[in-house]
């Protein structure tokens, strides 16, 4: 069963997360690196990525002709994707154990589970 | 480049859409096509689609570090319904993109013009935070 794994947040988050003092963003990333490291080795790893800053978003719409008509303006309290992993689990109690995982990683920030429809 | 396309469009508590058979066997057969249009020319990495709202759970870490889930979303909240991941030459072909998933036919066939959120995927954390 494959579940994908949202971490999001707001523009403010993200900007205090920058803030950061560097060494707590690194061990921070290194925890992040060794959840993966273990999701490959127990063969349950599919994909991770990180994603763009919110500040570079783009919503589209398509326009009657056709032509993409893009804006970059999000209210303030929108949260956006900051990264997700894919994960292929035997039941959701494991993908909720991931996602535990991950979350204390990341100050106890809360990630969305969801089931990739069949 | 790689840019993920995001349709934000589901709200808590949301389940199959309750529009006509044919209408959503529309929606789907565009969706498919365009997936197979994004394939044959080698721009599609992924593209899925996910369980509706109403089986989503957000979870946190404990103190002891066991997982506490929770099913309880703001009403407002979006839900990502599904994405695609595409590798292309230029942000204006994600847009274009972006464009073409967004015209897909709702009820009655009439195109939904809903909004996809385009990011650009990265292939790193940025350097400065290494």
């Amino acid at each position: 069963m494959k579940y994908i794994l949202l971490m999001s947040g707001t523009k403010a988050g993200v900007e205090a997360y920058h803030a950061w003092p560097k060494q707590d963003i690194e061990a921070h990333m290194a925890v992040l690196h060794r959840i993966s490291q273990d999701l490959t080795e127990s063969g349950e790893f599919v994909a991770t990525q990180g994603l763009a800053e919110p500040r570079e978003a783009k919503v589209v719409r398509g326009e009657k002709n056709g032509l993409p008509v893009t804006d970059g303006i999000f209210p303030e309290s929108k949260e956006f994707l900051l990264g997700y992993w894919i994960v292929d689990v035997p039941n959701a109690e494991r993908a909720y154990a991931i996602a535990g995982r991950i979350s204390a990683a990341s100050v106890n920030m809360p990630i969305e589970v969801r089931q990739f429809r069949p | 480049m790689k840019y993920i396309l995001m349709m934000n469009t589901m709200k808590a508590g949301h389940g199959v859409p309750s529009w006509p058979k044919k209408d959503l066997q529309a929606h789907i057969a565009f969706m498919m096509g365009l997936n197979k249009e994004l394939h044959e020319c080698g721009e599609l990495v992924s593209a899925e689609g996910l369980s509706f709202p109403d089986q989503a759970k957000l979870v946190r870490a404990g103190k002891d570090g066991r997982p506490v889930t929770d099913g309880v979303f703001p009403e407002s909240k979006e839900f990502l319904a599904g994405f695609w991941i595409i590798d292309v030459d230029n942000p204006q072909r994600a847009y274009e993109i972006a464009a073409k998933a967004s015209a897909a036919p709702g009820p009655g066939g009439v195109p939904l013009n809903m909004p996809i959120e385009v990011r650009q995927v990265m292939s790193g954390p940025p350097p400065d935070m290494l």
